[in-house]
């Protein structure tokens, strides 16, 4: 029984896909103007690009001040400050 | 006491500069949000723009004052280029800091007012939200703008402050700097896209 139902659906899956028609969602594909097209073209990869950029951006900056960090002395923490280190303080 | 593999005295704690501080992290974040912001208006006005049937700018509507707001831009730009020179001289000439931070916002408070009158002017000459799609676009980019402006006019007199009082450390100007710094930046892609 359940592989007639699977049957069925699988049927009218393939059924749906054949009669379909494609829809278009690209709204610049229906634009007469030229100029409108290349504009969707160029708002889209401009879109596309820019969030790239930024993540990409930002991760490649931490990396480099991460690296000029690694070259650096780490600084002794100051006494006071050990003192109120807490129970797992070596220095209790 | 064994010291680790370093030398250290072991157990006692070490600590480094943060490899990014929180108020630059958390600014740098809030300004990729705003660009992408601008992307998206940007974008729809360039598509606004070319869907235009009759030319553009719109006919019967008024011209955009390039050249005077070409002005305006230099000025905003140099408010830029003062602040920079506040963050070199930070660490040790005290007098030079105001002066460059006072410059940019100076420069900073002539952008807003001079935006201000041009737009008197332009309500005047029958440019409005509604009076066709270029007045639509031009007050919700450049309003956008203004009011971002605004926002870092006021963060860069907080700092101003802060530093009157010797109380400014890098870690609350880098932040500010970075938002002053987006503001001017963002303004000549505007320029460009809505006036030229």
């Amino acid at each position: 029984m359940i592989r007639v139902g699977r049957a069925c659906a699988a049927l009218a899956a393939l059924v749906v896909v054949t009669i379909a028609n494609s829809a278009l969602a690209c709204p610049s594909c229906a634009s007469p103007l030229e100029e409108n097209r290349q504009a969707f073209v160029d708002t889209t990869i401009f879109l596309t690009v820019v969030p790239l950029m930024l993540i990409g951006g930002m991760i490649w900056w931490i990396r480099r001040r991460i690296r000029a960090m690694e070259d650096t002395p780490e600084i002794p923490v100051p006494e006071s400050l050990l003192r109120d280190a807490g129970p797992f303080s070596k220095r209790g | 006491m064994p010291d680790d593999a370093l030398g250290r005295p072991f157990g006692v704690p070490v600590r480094r500069e943060p490899v990014l501080p929180n108020g630059v992290l958390g600014m740098l974040i809030f300004v990729a949000t705003e660009i992408m912001f601008f992307s998206g208006l940007i974008s729809a006005f360039v598509i606004g723009k070319s869907n235009a049937i009759g030319g553009w700018p719109p006919p019967g509507q008024p011209r955009l004052p390039i050249e005077e707001t070409a002005l305006n831009t230099a000025a905003l730009l140099a408010s830029g280029v003062a602040l920079y020179f506040a963050n070199r001289s930070f660490k040790n000439d005290l007098p030079s800091t105001k002066r460059f931070l006072g410059l940019a916002i100076g420069l900073g408070g002539f952008f807003v007012l001079f935006q201000g009158a041009e737009w008197v002017a332009l309500i005047g000459e029958g440019l409005t939200v509604t009076s066709s799609q270029l007045g639509g676009f031009f007050y919700l980019l450049v309003g956008a703008h203004a009011l971002h402006v605004v926002a870092g006019f006021i963060i860069l007199l907080y700092t101003y402050r802060r530093l009157s009082q010797h109380d400014l450390d890098r870690f609350t100007f880098w932040p500010a700097q970075i938002f002053w710094y987006f503001v001017v930046g963002v303004w000549p892609v505007l320029y460009w896209q809505v006036y030229l």
